[in-house]
């Protein structure tokens, strides 16, 4: 069995957004050679997220928005200190929050070299605290 | 247009990649520990703060701490290819060509201030053998200076030089020499504030969080320990927004600033006016 795994790096260039990562990840997918197995698609940070929903503008605004409301900017966070190991004040709990609530991975079995995907779903890289150089990671399990 | 008088121009890849010491001293020494990003990250920070330019301080610490928290020769570096950055200098105040090196930044580098961080570089500001000279060549070149007061987080730090009283000979015996009391020198703000309304030459930076969140710190420290009227009334002039990046995000810092209640005219003159002005822009 083939275990292929890729890191790729993306800017993103706003506090937060939602950036459509599909066709990195197929990319990868198709790179790997696998013809039959698995792709895991694994967000590498604690402020950021991996979803998938339909490939829509408005429905990302949605998902950003919706995150908000449950986890938002201003509550009452415990997470508010000094952090010895980083030499600085944390104070990003809700953009924790946002990426444990939103998840940090999705999966999709590949046959015949190809991801089974559902017509509408589309793979997003969520940036709760940008912008920032951030990092995910491809996983690709399976038969040549 | 707004100014960041006060960010760092650490843990940029770039400039790791040329010279890796600088993560060591960075990590260790300044004790910032954040993972490195691409400069196109800060110059994004930037522009969803709504900030045109920024000051980039460096830090010499040769004697005291055998290394320099980015350096002259980094920042201009940076300046020469971007004109959104404004550089300051730093010498180490303990060696003998500190103030050769000072002419040397400001007249060939075209570096426009100088950084000093008392705490850091193990000197008092009032040592009127070491540091005067420099503060005389400063006011010659007609450039501010900044220091460094209050809280530091650096290890091995001891705060008996960042205490902003320090300052006040300096400020009497060069009043043509701006200084800038950076970090609100929390938690000595009453002290920092009392200079700053007896000197007209005192500015203070708003680069201050020990605690809490940024709207919490400043709305603490700028209504608080201080009340929001003395700003607006009597120091609008003399604060100058500062961030502290890439300690903390400037967008935050920013947030912060314009969540305080401050009214349009006041925030204009701290989130740019007031550097402009001494920065002669």
């Amino acid at each position: 069995m083939k275990n292929y795994i890729k890191k790729i790096e993306i800017q993103t260039t706003k506090s937060e957004e939602a950036i459509d990562i599909t066709s990195l990840v197929k990319n990868a997918v198709e790179k790997s050679g696998v013809k039959e197995g698995i792709v895991n698609i694994l967000n590498l940070h604690t402020s950021a997220g991996i979803i998938v929903t339909e490939g829509l503008v408005c429905l990302e605004e949605d998902v950003l928005n919706c995150l908000a409301r449950l986890a938002p900017a201003s509550g009452n966070y415990h997470h508010r200190r000094y952090l010895d190991k980083d030499g600085r004040i944390a104070f990003n709990a809700d953009t924790h929050l946002k990426s444990m609530l939103g998840g940090i991975s999705a999966s999709f079995p590949i046959t015949e070299g190809q991801m089974v995907m559902g017509s509408r779903q589309t793979i997003y890289f969520l940036e709760f605290d940008g912008p920032l150089c951030r990092t995910f990671c491809v996983q690709v399990l399976g038969w040549e | 247009m707004r100014i960041d008088f006060h960010t760092h121009p650490l843990l940029i890849r770039e400039i790791l990649e040329k010279d890796p010491q600088q993560l060591k001293a960075t990590w260790d020494i300044f004790k910032i520990r954040n993972n490195p990003q691409p400069l196109k990250t800060f110059f994004l920070e930037m522009d969803i703060s709504g900030i045109d330019k920024a000051v980039l301080l460096p830090i010499d610490c040769s004697t005291s701490r055998k290394c320099q928290i980015s350096s002259n020769e980094i920042v201009y570096n940076l300046c020469k290819e971007n004109d959104r950055f404004i550089g300051f200098a730093s010498v180490d105040p303990l060696q003998k060509d500190a103030k050769v090196k000072l002419i040397n930044a400001v007249k060939n580098l075209g570096l426009k201030g100088l950084k000093l961080a008392p705490e850091l570089q193990e000197f008092s500001p009032k040592d009127r053998t070491i540091a005067y000279p420099l503060y005389e060549t400063a006011q010659d070149l007609e450039i501010p200076v900044i220091f460094h007061c209050g809280m530091s987080w650096e290890p091995g730090v001891k705060l008996k030089y960042a205490n902003p009283l320090l300052l006040e000979d300096i400020a009497f015996d060069f009043p043509d020499l701006n200084i800038v009391i950076a970090h609100f020198a929390w938690p000595w703000v009453l002290e920092a504030v009392t200079l700053a309304l007896k000197y007209p030459n005192i500015y203070i930076d708003t680069s201050a969080l020990y605690f809490d969140s940024p709207p919490e710190f400043l709305s603490y420290v700028m209504t608080k320990q201080v009340p929001l009227s003395l700003i607006e009334r009597s120091l609008r002039r003399q604060i100058i927004f500062g961030s502290n990046y890439p300690r903390v995000e400037i967008k935050n810092m920013v947030q912060a600033i314009q969540s305080l209640g401050l009214t349009d005219g006041c925030l204009k003159l701290i989130m740019g006016e007031n550097a402009q002005r001494i920065l002669k822009l």
